[in-house]
């Protein structure tokens, strides 16, 4: 039996998707005014979409490997995506503390932070490394911080811990 | 008259000029700088443009725009790399010419080139778009509908390598739009009883997810890459020769005509950018060459034409957007965005509802050309700076400021959260080859198109409106072909079928102009099924040709 690509698996996904979407159109509430319900547009996208990912997976089983997307040179199995995709990944997990932690940091010392971490992770840590790092997440974060605040009047989210803006 | 000098009184102040000087240099800097897009400065330009009026806000943005357009030029011609795909054509010539040591004639060549071009384009946009407009007055909820949904098929024009992927992403996009409190009702809709569902997506962490976070992830996904500097220039010392190069310019002002208006007429079209104009113009004008032979070897017209055809081409899809209020492209669907973020509603009806922004956007644009000129030497050392520095320093700082940048549009951290979301999604559509482009046109076209067709309905429920009112039929007819156009593209110069494309168009299209009162455009109908069968036969000459050429049998 032939295994299921890539493709065929995103289009199984989309299709389920939509199903949810179907679904979760039919209990949009009708106000009783209007003319135009506010479910039709909605299930008038959805059944587009359901089409399209019809086709979708019509063309993965028809055509495997004419999908337009490029090959890569990762490995296969999860290590191997783990180490291909390993800088986005950590990007995002620490992107993800930032904003979990931003109502005790703040937008200044999170910032610094955030910077710090994403410049230390990516560049390396040899201590003339984080020494630079510190500095350009300091420098940067505190312009752009002085900036919002004082220059666009912005009142950007402020830590529990420092209470600094 | 009155409204030009209104919105002259709004552009022509310290405080704007000097907003779009930043403008320009940050355009500059970002179009010079290779792997980083027109659309992705424009996107980060946006935050900053929250506390400033309309006509500021929209000055700066274009201000960045156009300087992203010129940008392009300096790495294409010093390190032979286009900064953004709108350049590609220039590094054909221009960084042959710099390798011969003359990169500052080089410059001073696509300096003045952009220039021109598009100062030709400004003339064009002032002179086209208000007349263009005046149709828009003519249109009813049916129309619109009909002219937004034509624009949504645009979709299959930017899918690229795959068409299903790019209607899906389209799809997506229309659907990113429907989540949360609708417009008209009120009414919560796919909110899964979450309350951050229930506010909905705003649309700038959307799009700065899906452009910015999700490009600059791309940027930094290879390790090695990431702490690479982004050239290896060592030190730059050039001079832009203006004076020698504008001469030359102007000495080949029938290439220099020809591209801009090649560029004007690409950037009126939908879904055909500066990156498609710059090859054209070059193209033509090889053609066009007595000494074609010289091209790709360091020749003037190698630089001059790409890079009056790329600036013109922003001229022409402003003419697109202000006139009919509907993108053409990816920065002009930014820039609509932007408009509703300052709470203008772009519509056929603009220019005549909002005459003193609409023609402030047209001086703007005016003087974004000269500002981009005097900016240019200045952008050139600064860029040499620029490229020294390391990909994951830039990247890391970057990311950060589309953090705060998207929290300044709405004071809430749940559009931060909304980012990081739409960063993933949009990382992840690129890497299984989804366009991205269609997405952002879903998400802008969406509100629009159900607000047009609430209106439609609410004054009639009779669906034969929209087959009955001739602007809307000329309009979905338009969509009919322009849905076939990603398939036309595929298969032109391959299948037989293309040559009929466009004389069907023409012909279908003439109905509507029938339909229409009055006695010209009966007459435009009149010509276009002449022109049009006359097409035709010329097509199945060409396709009899084609078919005892290749031996093609259908």
């Amino acid at each position: 039996m032939r295994t299921l690509n890539r493709d065929t698996i995103i289009a199984i996904l989309l299709l389920l998707f939509c199903g949810l979407l179907a679904w979760s159109s039919l209990h949009i509430r009708l106000p009783g005014y209007g003319t135009l319900k506010p479910s039709t547009w909605p299930q008038i996208i959805v059944a587009v979409l359901t089409l399209f990912s019809a086709i979708y997976f019509v063309q993965s089983l028809s055509y495997p490997d004419s999908d337009g997307a490029t090959a890569d040179d990762r490995k296969p199995g999860l290590s191997g995506f783990l180490e291909y995709f390993r800088n986005p990944i950590i990007c995002f997990a620490i992107y993800f503390v930032f904003l979990a932690t931003l109502p005790w940091t703040g937008a200044l010392i999170g910032g610094i932070l955030l910077v710090f971490a994403l410049l230390t992770v990516l560049g390396g840590w040899t201590p003339r490394d984080l020494v630079r790092h510190a500095i350009y997440a300091t420098v940067s974060m505190g312009f752009m911080w002085t900036l919002f605040t004082f220059g666009l009047r912005v009142i950007l989210p402020e830590g529990e811990i420092f209470s600094i803006r | 008259m009155e409204h030009i000098f209104a919105a002259l009184a709004e552009i022509a102040t310290v405080h704007t000029l000097l907003l779009m000087s930043l403008g320009a240099i940050a355009g500059l800097l970002a179009g010079a700088i290779p792997g980083f897009t027109i659309a992705m400065a424009v996107v980060l330009a946006l935050p900053f443009t929250f506390s400033m009026t309309a006509s500021q806000g929209i000055a700066t943005m274009i201000g960045v725009f156009v300087g992203g357009l010129s940008g392009g030029l300096m790495s294409g011609i010093l390190i032979g790399i286009p900064g953004t795909p709108s350049s590609v054509a220039t590094t054909f010539d221009g960084f042959p010419m710099a390798r011969q040591g003359r990169p500052g004639l080089a410059l001073g060549l696509g300096v003045w080139s952009s220039f021109f071009g598009g100062t030709i384009s400004a003339i064009c946009l002032i002179a086209i778009a208000p007349q263009l407009a005046r149709i828009g007055l003519e249109f009813q909820p049916w129309d619109y509908f009909s002219l937004v949904f034509f624009a949504l098929t645009i979709t299959a024009s930017l899918a690229g390598k795959s068409l299903i992927k790019g209607l899906i992403a389209g799809a997506l996009g229309l659907l990113i739009a429907t989540v949360g409190e609708e417009d008209i009702n009120g009414v919560s809709r796919f909110d899964f009883g979450s309350d951050y569902l229930q506010e909905g997506f705003a649309f700038l962490p959307v799009l700065i997810g899906l452009f910015a976070f999700s490009q600059l992830m791309g940027d930094i996904r290879n390790p090695a890459e990431a702490k690479r500097s982004l050239a290896q220039t060592g030190d730059i010392d050039i001079r832009i020769e203006h004076m020698k190069a504008a001469k030359i310019v102007l000495s080949k002002w029938g290439n220099l005509v020809r591209s801009s208006m090649i560029g004007i007429f690409t950037g009126i079209l939908p879904a055909a950018g500066s990156s498609i104009s710059n090859i054209l113009a070059y193209d033509q004008a090889k053609k066009a060459s007595d000494t074609p032979e010289k091209f790709g070897t360091g020749f003037e017209d190698g630089i001059i034409a790409p890079e009056a055809a790329n600036n013109a081409t922003a001229g022409g899809s402003l003419i697109t957007m202000m006139a009919l209020g509907i993108p053409g492209d990816i920065v002009t669907a930014v820039m609509l965005g932007a408009l509703l973020i300052h709470d203008v509603v772009p519509s056929p009806s603009f220019i005549t509802e909002a005459p003193v922004l609409a023609y402030s956007i047209f001086i703007a644009f005016f003087f974004a050309n000269f500002l981009v000129l005097f900016f240019q030497s200045i952008a050139l050392r600064l860029f040499v700076l620029v490229t020294k520095v390391k990909m994951y320093v830039l990247a890391g700082i970057i990311l950060a400021y589309c953090g705060i940048g998207v929290f300044a549009l709405h004071n809430i951290v749940n559009d931060m959260w909304t980012l990081l979301i739409f960063g993933v999604i949009g990382y992840m559509m690129r890497n299984l080859g989804f366009p991205l482009a269609p997405m952002i046109l879903g998400v802008v076209l969406g509100p629009i198109a159900e607000r047009w067709l609430a209106r439609a309905v609410a004054i009639s429920t009779d669906m034969s409106n929209f087959i009955t009112h001739p602007w809307s039929v000329f309009f979905l007819t338009l969509s009919l072909f322009s849905m076939g156009f990603g398939i036309y593209q595929r298969d032109r110069g391959k299948k037989v079928w293309p040559f009929y494309y466009t004389p069907l168009m023409v012909l279908a299209l003439a109905p509507a102009m029938f339909m229409m009162e009055g006695f010209i455009r009966p007459v435009i109908g009149i010509v276009m099924v002449a022109g049009g069968l006359y097409a035709l036969y010329r097509a199945h000459q060409k396709a009899v040709y084609f078919k005892t050429a290749t031996g093609e049998s259908t």
